[in-house]
């Protein structure tokens, strides 16, 4: 389908179009040992938590679990796909926590919720904060934080 | 336990000096960088062409930490952290981390560190930096 978005990058949604207490929910995805093994790759990091599987039967969660990282990575390509273009565009600042384990084969989806407007850095622009958790199949919140987005105003 | 002699050196709780700023070397981001995160993470946002994702410096600083001339930290679990991005970073740019432990604080399964991280360009700016919160391992009985 031919949107807005495909066309210039932007789907019309400004700063003015976003109210806090506004909901989005993404579409899931499931977490594969590829994905561990490609971003153990791409990042460098090998910690024997994602990458020995041996070492991980005898550990509290007895099996490799995703970096933390890649679960926060995979959050924010899911809410792409769940909000509106401005609700995750140029991000400024983030507080994430990493709450419990995501395992092979977990399936997670991201809740987010519009928490709070400012004005930004100039008369162009605001700022948004969005209140994020990432959702595994059974419901718990494996990560969960406030993102801060620079969004651009309407132009009057 | 045998073999213990054998066992990869790692740097634990107790092995942290606050303070102490580590120099990690540096790496130049590409194109293929770009591609291979944006299939991880299957975000859709069009981008400015020759833009880094934001997550992917810290990414990568996380891998940068191992080339270090310290044993890996033995890190337990990632808690939690705070970032502020504060310039741009763009294909071709080298970037490094600078990082130090602030606080640590003793708990019953190993050691709370926060630990302050600044991703650094060629220029010497700091483009990225923020405050992680790591649980760290206790050097195993001998």
């Amino acid at each position: 389908m031919l949107s807005l978005r495909s066309v210039n990058g932007h789907d019309g949604v400004f700063f003015e179009d976003l109210e806090i207490g506004q909901e989005f929910t993404s579409p899931g995805r499931t977490v594969t040992e590829a994905d561990i093994v490609i971003f153990a790759g791409l990042s460098g990091d090998y910690n024997v938590l994602h990458t020995d599987a041996e070492h991980m039967k005898s550990s509290i969660f007895g099996e490799r679990i995703a970096h933390g990282l890649l679960g926060l990575s995979i959050e924010q390509g899911l809410a792409s796909r769940g909000e509106p273009a401005a609700a995750h565009g140029v991000l400024s600042a983030l507080k994430w926590k990493f709450k419990g384990p995501i395992k092979i084969g977990d399936t997670v989806h991201v809740l987010s919720r519009i928490a709070g407007k400012r004005d930004g850095p100039d008369a162009g622009r605001g700022l948004v904060t969005v209140e994020r958790r990432l959702v595994n199949q059974r419901g718990e919140v494996v990560q969960e934080g406030e993102t801060e987005h620079v969004v651009e105003r309407r132009k009057p | 336990m045998s073999g213990a002699a054998l066992a990869p050196a790692q740097c634990y709780f107790e092995d942290v000096e606050k303070g102490v700023p580590l120099e990690t070397p540096g790496i130049t981001l590409t194109e293929a960088h770009v591609s291979l995160f944006a299939g991880v993470t299957g975000d859709a946002a069009l981008r400015d062409p020759g833009a880094v994702p934001d997550l992917l410096p810290l990414c990568l600083s996380s891998g940068l930490g191992w080339r270090v001339p310290r044993p890996p930290l033995a890190v337990l679990a990632f808690m939690g952290f705070e970032w502020r991005l504060l310039g741009p970073v763009r294909v071709g740019d080298t970037i490094h981390s600078v990082s130090r432990t602030l606080t640590k604080r003793s708990m019953r399964e190993g050691g709370v560190i926060i630990e302050e991280r600044r991703i650094v360009n060629q220029r010497g700016e700091t483009v990225q930096s923020g405050k992680l919160t790591l649980l760290v391992a206790r050097r195993p009985a001998a």
